[in-house]
């Protein structure tokens, strides 16, 4: 008898479960949305970033690093008709790439902690610079 | 009896080989030395490999008594750890500098050690520094009266540069190469570096070291038409 009854409350449960899912199915599929309600997204195409006509790049120092020498070489690659502007702490120097862009200088470091900037300026203006920080330190830990 | 004898005998025979087999030969020990000078120099270079010596710099937004937190120039959040190793310094201080000194907001630079796995810095000497700031961009206005040129950088901000009596003035051209130069020399319009140190009050305005200007390189195409409608707009 109770085998019978628990089996009966279950049937009416999944009858229950049905009748209410058919119904939610049906009130979905008959309900309409007004056009106030709506929003129309239009996805504009960002626009496309101009590529600079010059590049840059430091191969030397690596930055952050820590070195024990005062003079400090600056090298790198850069578009073959750009300068090259370094400037650090206390000095200043322009020079101009090698034929295949190539450049390389040395500079003079302060105590700790120097900051290097490398400006590469095209003859249309256009520039890029690169920061880098240099420590110099005899210390030993 | 004879059976007990042989018993005791035969684990005597057993203890005594399992013994010489548990006794290390020469063979072994050098073999167990050089397996463990293999480990420790393993060790050592990997423990070389994970920590190098590192300076930063960058502008403090947080200091406890163990921890100092700043942000370095690509704007990357940076934790510098403190210990009882760690000395303090800035030019400013008259006597003792501890990190109980160091403010909010002020720039310092870091030598110490870098753990590259834990990315985090033990700090062994922390200064308070000034960052120089340096500007590049293209000169839209000079006041001769002032000795003030008005820079509008790559940027787009606007920039008033004070020529000081200390400011040393330089130009490149390609016939004459770097060299010295002056104020009177600066032309509107012209490729322009400034360095120098901003002013307290006012973050549009710096107080140059130094100037760097190229009479024959144009100002970049941003920054012209930036000054393009700069100058309309004070017609």
């Amino acid at each position: 008898m109770k085998t019978e009854k628990f089996i009966l409350s279950i049937i009416a449960v999944v009858f229950g479960l049905l009748v209410a899912g058919v119904a939610f199915y049906i009130f979905q599929a008959t309900k309409t949305v007004q056009n106030s309600n709506t929003k129309t997204v239009s996805f504009t195409s960002p626009t496309p970033t101009p590529i600079p006509s010059i590049f840059l790049t430091v191969n030397q120092p690596k930055d952050e690093e820590v070195v024990g020498n005062k003079i400090l070489v600056v090298s790198g690659k850069t578009s073959s008709n750009a300068l090259i502007t370094v400037i650090t702490d206390s000095s200043e120097e322009v020079i101009t790439p090698s034929g295949n862009g190539d450049f390389s200088t040395t500079v003079n470091l302060d105590e700790d902690q120097n900051i290097l900037e490398i400006i590469a300026i095209a003859p249309n203006g256009e520039s890029i610079m690169i920061k880098k920080t240099v420590t110099y330190s005899q210390e030993e830990f | 009896m004879i059976k007990i004898i042989l018993l005791f005998v035969s684990c005597y025979l057993l203890v005594v080989a399992s013994a010489h087999a548990a006794t290390p030969t020469p063979v072994d020990t050098i073999q167990e030395i050089r397996d463990r000078l293999i480990t420790n120099i393993a060790s050592r270079v990997a423990q070389l490999k994970l920590v190098e010596k590192r300076g930063i710099i960058g502008k403090v937004t947080n200091s406890t008594n163990t921890q100092v937190t700043i942000t370095d120039f690509q704007n990357n959040t940076r934790f510098v750890d403190v210990d009882e190793l760690t000395k303090f310094s800035s030019p400013n201080a008259k006597g003792v500098f501890g990190i109980s000194d160091i403010s909010k907001n002020s720039s310092i630079g870091v030598l110490g050690l870098y753990n590259k796995e834990s990315r985090r810095i033990l700090a062994r000497f922390v200064n308070v520094i000034t960052i120089p700031t340096i500007i590049h961009g293209g000169v839209s206005a000079i006041d001769n009266e002032n000795f003030t040129i008005n820079i509008t950088t790559e940027e787009g901000k606007p920039m008033i540069v004070n020529v000081e009596n200390i400011t040393r003035t330089f130009s490149y051209t390609k016939d004459d190469g770097y060299g010295r130069s002056g104020f009177s020399k600066i032309k509107a319009n012209y490729n322009i570096i400034v360095g120098g140190v901003l002013d307290k009050d006012s973050e549009n305005r710096l107080t140059a070291t130094r100037i760097i200007f190229f009479p024959e390189i144009p100002v970049s195409p941003k920054v012209n038409s930036l000054l393009n409608k700069v100058n309309e707009s004070s017609k």
